[in-house]
């Protein structure tokens, strides 16, 4: 379903805003920066890596005009799902970004514990998406950039 | 590739379309299904089966509804053994079937030393709506075993949740008796690879 299509049933239509689509970028970084930090908790890095997943999600919907409607549940699905839409990434791509956003709600709610493998591979996976992100957005949309 | 080696699956249910049919409709008895359905998602045809699911109507096994000239079936949850067969189908051929298979390039490469099935699915205690749970212990990356459970989650209608360890965390886990491995270690567990005895030996510390 294009993200159009999806007004109304999970996404709001805005106007692009290249100071919040920087924030957000901004945001992300530091997020990552965090999930790096020595000397705490596989968990918090954990989280702070996917929020920069998350945030790099909402910048992409943001370049296209659009925001998730975040008093509907599933908004972190919903903005995630969409990256194939709103940035090219691959299907293979979010299915391994939605797996990590399951494991995140295991470890807030139920208190999981995150292995150290994980916690890489959600660094290793924002990383990425915050490469593929500020390369398509200087592509496609070079204003916003 | 079978769930052990001496496939308890294969012995108790010896037609191959029979455990299909059984593990589809037992294992999601949410779903009323067209026998055409049944056909497609159990790699048979609609003129083997109707055979079949009448024979397992008359057992008391499934429900038949008829809906215009086409026929539907389900798991009829009245069975008086329908808790059992449905435990049984899903510790042998069900669930774990689909995740060996999706598991036996890594089990091959040896990039997974140990797997196993563990929360609500290992306890059948899951909702329509529970997710797998699936420990993996070695060296395989994340990304990788999202990409090697996909299908199965499909086949499945499940998302999967794979929780990846190397064994050294794994050990270090074990060792500082995280509150989440102490869990998962005295819980029922669905083995896909490996077994009690090398769960345990993965656990400990090296001696040298």
């Amino acid at each position: 379903m294009s993200l159009k299509a999806q007004v109304g049933s999970g996404l709001d239509e805005i106007t692009p805003s290249r100071v919040t689509v920087e924030r957000l970028l901004a945001a992300a970084r530091r997020q990552i920066a965090d999930a790096r930090t020595k000397g705490v908790s596989a968990e918090t890095r954990f989280s702070a890596a996917y929020t920069a997943i998350r945030m790099l999600a909402d910048a992409a919907l943001n370049a296209n005009g659009y925001r998730t409607q975040s008093s509907r549940t599933g908004h972190h699905y919903t903005a995630i799902q969409n990256l194939t839409l709103s940035a090219g990434v691959t299907v293979e791509t979010v299915r391994v970004l939605q797996t990590l956003r399951r494991q995140r709600n295991e470890t807030e709610y139920s208190g999981d514990s995150v292995p150290e493998s994980t916690v890489q591979a959600c660094m290793l996976q924002a990383e990425e998406l915050l490469k593929h992100v500020t390369a398509w957005m200087a592509k496609a949309r070079p204003k916003l950039s | 590739m079978k769930a052990t080696p001496e496939s308890a699956g294969d012995l108790l249910f010896p037609g191959g379309y029979r455990r299909r049919v059984l593990s589809l409709l037992l294992l999601h008895p949410d779903r009323t299904l067209h026998v055409r359905e049944i056909a497609r998602l159990t790699g048979t045809t609609a003129g083997t089966l109707n055979k079949e699911l009448a024979r397992l109507h008359r057992a008391g096994l499934l429900e038949r509804e008829a809906v215009g000239n086409q026929v539907r079936y389900s798991a009829d949850r009245e069975s008086p053994i329908f808790g059992e067969l449905s435990s049984i189908l899903r510790k042998t051929v069900g669930l774990a079937d689909v995740l060996v298979d999706a598991l036996a390039s890594a089990e091959k490469s040896g990039a997974v030393e140990l797997a196993f099935v563990f929360g609500s699915m290992a306890r059948s205690t899951e909702s329509p709506r529970s997710d797998v749970d699936v420990m993996l212990i070695g060296n395989i990356d994340f990304a990788e075993a999202v990409r090697l459970l996909y299908p199965a989650g499909v086949t499945l209608g499940r998302e999967i949740n794979p929780k990846v360890y190397t064994k050294a965390q794994w050990r270090k886990a074990v060792a500082a008796k995280e509150p989440f491995v102490r869990e998962v270690l005295a819980q029922p567990k669905i083995y896909l690879i490996g077994n009690d005895d090398e769960l345990e030996s993965a656990g400990r510390q090296r001696s040298r």
